[in-house]
């Protein structure tokens, strides 16, 4: 809203400069936007561009802004006071067909004589933003400014019967608006018609058939008030925002019509553009009866934390504020006022939004600073939240750097990583690219690999947690990392070694370990991950399944390891030569029931020396280590503390098919020192069981 | 005949002597001059000892022993110092770069807003998580926005093509607008004095540009008890805003409007101007970096706590304009775009 400071002088004494002016607005809650020094008439003038919020319609106007700064400053209210229109039959024939949507509708026909309106009037207008036309339209909009009130004039020789019907528009009915667009209207549009045609969408914009033109002799002015709902539907539907639908979908004064008609009649007679025809018609199928509002001053207290009462802030000083708001108080109950909302004010309905305006008036900055109590503790971090911070500290300490992707995505980058059928699509997206919801972290992170390796960066460790969606899963949250290139940051000593799948599974496993649990990975054919170089993560409780033999109780897949496949990573514009290791874990699964921070029970020291063996043996190559490792733990005794493979070779030496394989024993026992024979015992036992099982050859 | 005085110059004569060695063939030489078994100086002095004074004897044995102990420990010494010394460890230049460790980092915005937990967590807040993908009733209707509002207008939304069936067993239409949902679904269940945060991503239908992005980030917070006042919201804001960006910070609080609370305020901070002016805060002096309020009533009568029991207060900021704020970004497209550039200045 912008307001002209010369004109808001005319309604109201302003007793400060114009800075201190914007500035106690703005701390009555008017955002002001810009101060723009204006030289369209007086000295030291300026606009005001206020920011007013959608629930003060009212303040769309400067006799809006005039009020609240009569009561800023405790000074009188000057609003216009246009004569009374003789008590004669209505000029012109009104029908309201759609009561509803048109509680009131105030008509009237006046003559004119069309022209260009005086300097003064196109400097306010301009002042406005608004850009001067012809008299009619200029006055209309003047009173617009000036009382926040729409109007509209129709040229009432061009309205067929001579009337106009306030109703909804029939199915496939379009009318050109003022604007030139032929627009089609829908049946819940509410339009003015004349006996055949629509000539206004109504609140919105009049109609191009009826536009006052400098040919014009005869006016019929509507002042309405139309239901906001419907205004702000239509206006939607439309794609059509206006000065008028603008306040009437916030809400119009519904006493205003009467006082802007004859406001803006006023003004035609003062420039002598135009002279009302007597017989106003105010069709009204219903009165609004005023608001009442309960306040008790005490509450006023209780929300605000002022102190009221004796030897503190005075409730006269409320009533004070609250007449020269407009409303009407009832002090008489010293306990409960009964306060009468003025029209205008479509935001107050109950006694909450009375100590709004008491506490804004009062000013915020002299309401007292003090520190709420507890009551009781509060209870402990939701373990989301902490499973989510640990993951953090675990990505960020094995040198990721966190990334924040956007949560939707191409259609086609996600395709990739989910079907069609589980991609959870938006309904009015932004654009094409960002259509789906990511079914995955993955397509954001790829997309930033490859924004970085167009910056020069080789080397590129990265992760996210958020929310993925998919409509089988429905929300879930996961973390995902993505490492191309070095396995450790380059130094002068050595050329790096590139970094690996077990580089990767190095961090997955230091993140389980970080959970109490193991993540293993468990190879499977995963359409974006190379064949062969793909896994399920298998969540395992504690290594407690290690221990026991039975390896495969309580697992869990919680997630995916592997390396990219080059159509994805070419696809994202990433050289195809190099591999790009990716891995994704659902972090509501992997944490579901288990604690983000698990107490730990300490393990008693050995206290007796182990026995170590290793062992290295031919085996099939296509012979998963897991089966070796998972027959050593089934045959051997509970002794076997620990099974390490140290060495796996092919090539010289070892024949084609085969690999050596080198694993390292370490007996223990609690309670004793082993003895050489028992360790040799159970040596010879895991030797024939690989041999029997798995063909193994010791070499 | 030997006396104190031959012994002396004997002994004389070997300094100079040991002066001169400067290989390790001399002192051997000196050794075998002075300390020969057969021919040494020193062996012959002992000798002719023999035959002195038997009164004489004694003082003389005792400086021929001196002499022998000391010609002993100088060679020893002197060999030790010709010594070729033990091959050295080789030197190391320590100004070469060492071997960095990789290094990860934290986002700047969930870096902060685990700082903005924190904050909180000391003020005794309980800290929730909820889904981003809500239904219209946690989003809109239960904070007061019935369909037609026109504050929805404020926020214009991204809607799901086809309802979402959840984990949280609720049917979703739209993605969160904002961190609000958190908390009906908080006091739907919990029924009694409240003090919470509620961080998270929102989404709004808004276009790519220097301050504007379609998801951000934000942090809500809700206090409800009985006799919460609009006073506990301004020294609990005042509070969080100086932890966050300094002790000197001026803080002011202007009505503002909120559909969810009543009253309600915009929460300023002064810039780092010091009021002189500058970009950042468009020459007002004043950054806004909080909306705040007291819940509306009708918030609480649609969570089924009593309004005339219960007062609250509620606040949200995005967090990438905090974030902007605290480290100089002037582009919020930075945050997303994910350069490692950006990313690595700040480290954990």
């Amino acid at each position: 809203m912008r307001v002209l400071v010369s004109w808001l002088r005319d309604l109201v004494d302003v007793p400060v400069a114009i800075d201190r002016l914007a500035a106690d607005l703005h701390m009555r809650g008017f955002e002001v936007a810009s101060i723009e020094p204006w030289h369209g008439g007086e000295v030291d003038d300026a606009v005001i561009d206020l920011e007013i919020t959608a629930n003060r319609p009212d303040c769309l106007s400067v006799a809006g802004i005039a009020r609240e700064v009569s009561v800023l400053y405790d000074v009188p209210l000057r609003l216009p006071r246009p004569p009374a229109s003789p008590d004669r039959a209505p000029a012109l024939p009104i029908t309201i067909e759609a009561p509803a949507l048109c509680p009131r509708y105030v008509g009237a026909l006046a003559e004119v004589s069309v022209g260009t309106s005086p300097a003064w009037l196109v400097n306010r207008l301009a002042a406005a933003g608004i850009r001067a036309i012809n008299t009619i339209v200029d006055v209309t909009n003047y009173v617009l400014v000036e009382l926040g009130h729409p109007l509209h004039a129709f040229d009432f020789e061009k309205l067929a019967g001579g009337e106009l019907r306030i109703r909804l528009a029939r199915a496939g009915e379009s009318v050109t608006t003022l604007d030139g667009q032929r627009r089609t209207l829908d049946p819940q549009m509410l339009v003015i018609a004349d006996r055949d045609h629509a000539q206004a969408v109504a609140g919105i914009m009049g109609g191009h058939g009826s536009e006052v033109s400098l040919g014009t002799r005869v006016i019929a002015l509507e002042s309405a008030y139309f239901q906001p709902q419907s205004v702000r539907r239509t206006s939607k539907r439309l794609g059509l925002s206006t000065e008028a639908s603008y306040r009437f979908e916030r809400g119009a004064d519904p006493d205003a019509p009467l006082r802007a008609l004859l406001r803006t009649c006023q003004l035609l007679e003062q420039l002598g553009a135009g002279r009302l025809r007597p017989g106003v018609a105010d069709v009204q199928p219903s009165t609004l009866e005023p608001r009442v509002v309960s306040l008790r001053p005490a509450r006023v207290g209780v929300v605000t934390g002022l102190h009221v009462g004796p030897g503190a802030v005075d409730p006269a000083e409320f009533e004070r504020i609250l007449v020269g708001l407009g409303f009407a108080v009832d002090a008489t109950g010293k306990e409960v006022w009964q306060v009468t909302v003025p029209t205008w004010r479509v935001d107050v309905t109950r006694e909450v939004d009375l100590i709004e305006e008491i506490a804004r008036s009062v000013g915020y900055d002299r309401l007292p600073s003090t520190f709420p109590a507890l009551h009781a503790p509060p209870a402990p971090p939701d373990p989301r939240l902490e499973r989510q911070r640990v993951a953090r500290d675990v990505a960020v300490g094995a040198g990721f750097a966190e990334c924040v992707t956007f949560s939707f995505v191409e259609r086609r980058a996600a395709l990739a990583f989910a079907d069609e059928a589980d991609l959870v699509q938006l309904a009015n997206p932004l654009s094409e690219q960002f259509a789906v919801m990511r079914p995955s972290l993955l397509p954001g992170l790829v997309d930033v690999v490859s924004h970085n390796r167009r910056r020069e960066r080789r080397d590129v460790r990265l992760f996210e947690i958020g929310a993925r969606f998919t409509v089988r899963g429905g929300e879930t949250r996961g973390l995902a990392l993505v490492w191309t290139g070095a396995a450790s940051p380059q130094h002068w000593s050595g050329t790096g070694r590139q970094a690996d799948l077990f580089d990767l599974a190095g961090v997955s496993s230091a993140l389980g370990e970080r959970f109490g649990v193991d993540l293993v990975c468990d190879p499977a054919d995963i359409p974006y991950l190379v064949s062969g170089r793909a896994a399920h993560l298998i969540m395992k409780r504690n290594g407690a399944a290690d221990q026991s033999g039975t390896p495969e109780t309580d697992a869990t897949v919680v997630g995916v390891i592997g390396q990219l496949v080059a159509s994805v990573a070419e696809a994202r514009e990433l050289p195809a030569n190099e591999a790009v290791l990716v891995a994704e874990i659902d972090l509501d699964r992997l944490g579901a029931d288990i604690d983000a921070n698990p107490v730990v029970r300490v393990e008693p020291l050995p206290r007796h020396p182990s026995v170590v063996r290793d062992l290295s043996m031919l085996v099939a190559a296509d012979l998963p280590a897991a089966s070796v490792r998972g027959t050593i733990r089934s045959v051997a005794p509970p002794t076997l503390a620990e099974v390490q493979e140290f060495d796996r070779y092919q090539g010289r030496g070892i024949p084609e098919g085969f690999v050596s394989l080198s694993v390292r024993l370490t007996f223990r026992a609690a309670d004793r020192t082993l003895t050489d024979t028992e360790v040799q015992d159970a040596v010879d036992a895991l030797v024939a069981a690989l041999a029997d099982r798995h063909a193994a050859r010791l070499r | 005949m030997v006396d104190a005085a031959a012994i002396a110059r004997l002994r004389a004569a070997y300094s100079d002597e040991l002066a001169r060695a400067a290989t390790a063939a001399d002192v051997q030489a000196l050794r075998d001059r002075y300390l020969g078994r057969k021919q040494g100086a020193v062996t012959a002095l002992w000798r002719e000892i023999a035959h002195a004074s038997p009164e004489a004897r004694p003082e003389l044995g005792r400086l021929a022993n001196d002499l022998k102990t000391h010609i002993d420990t100088t060679l020893s010494e002197r060999r030790a110092a010709l010594a070729p010394s033990k091959p050295s460890t080789p030197r190391l230049d320590l100004t070469l770069p060492a071997r960095a460790l990789a290094r990860g980092s934290r986002h700047p915005l969930s870096a902060l807003l685990e700082r903005i937990e924190h904050i909180f967590a000391r003020m005794g807040y309980e800290i929730l998580d909820g889904p981003e993908a809500e239904d219209e009733y946690h989003n809109f209707e239960a904070l007061n926005m019935p369909p037609e509002h026109p504050a929805r207008d404020m926020q214009d939304t991204l809607y799901l093509a086809h309802p979402l069936a959840t984990r949280s067993s609720h049917l979703a239409t739209l993605l969160r607008t904002h961190t609000s949902p958190m908390q009906i679904r908080y006091m739907e269940t919990a029924q009694r004095p409240v003090r919470i945060i509620a961080p998270g991503r929102v989404y709004r239908r808004d276009n790519l540009d220097v301050t504007h992005t379609p998801m951000f980030h934000q942090v809500e917070g809700l206090v409800v008890g009985e006799g919460i006042t609009m006073g506990d919201l301004k020294s609990t804001l005042i509070g969080f805003l100086r932890q966050l960006f300094g002790e000197d910070r001026p803080v002011t609080f202007r009505p503002s409007f909120f559909p969810y609370t009543e009253p309600s305020a915009d929460i300023f901070l002064g810039c780092t101007c010091r009021g002189a002016g500058c970009g950042v805060c468009k020459q007002t002096g004043w950054l806004e970096v909080l909306g705040s309020g007291m819940v509306h009533p009708a918030v609480f009568e649609a969570v089924g706590y009593d309004p005339e029991r219960y007062t609250g207060f509620a606040f949200g900021a995005g967090i990438e304009r905090l974030a902007m704020l605290l480290h100089g970004i002037d582009d919020i497209r930075l945050f997303y775009e994910n350069d490692m550039r950006f990313l690595e200045q700040f480290p954990s």
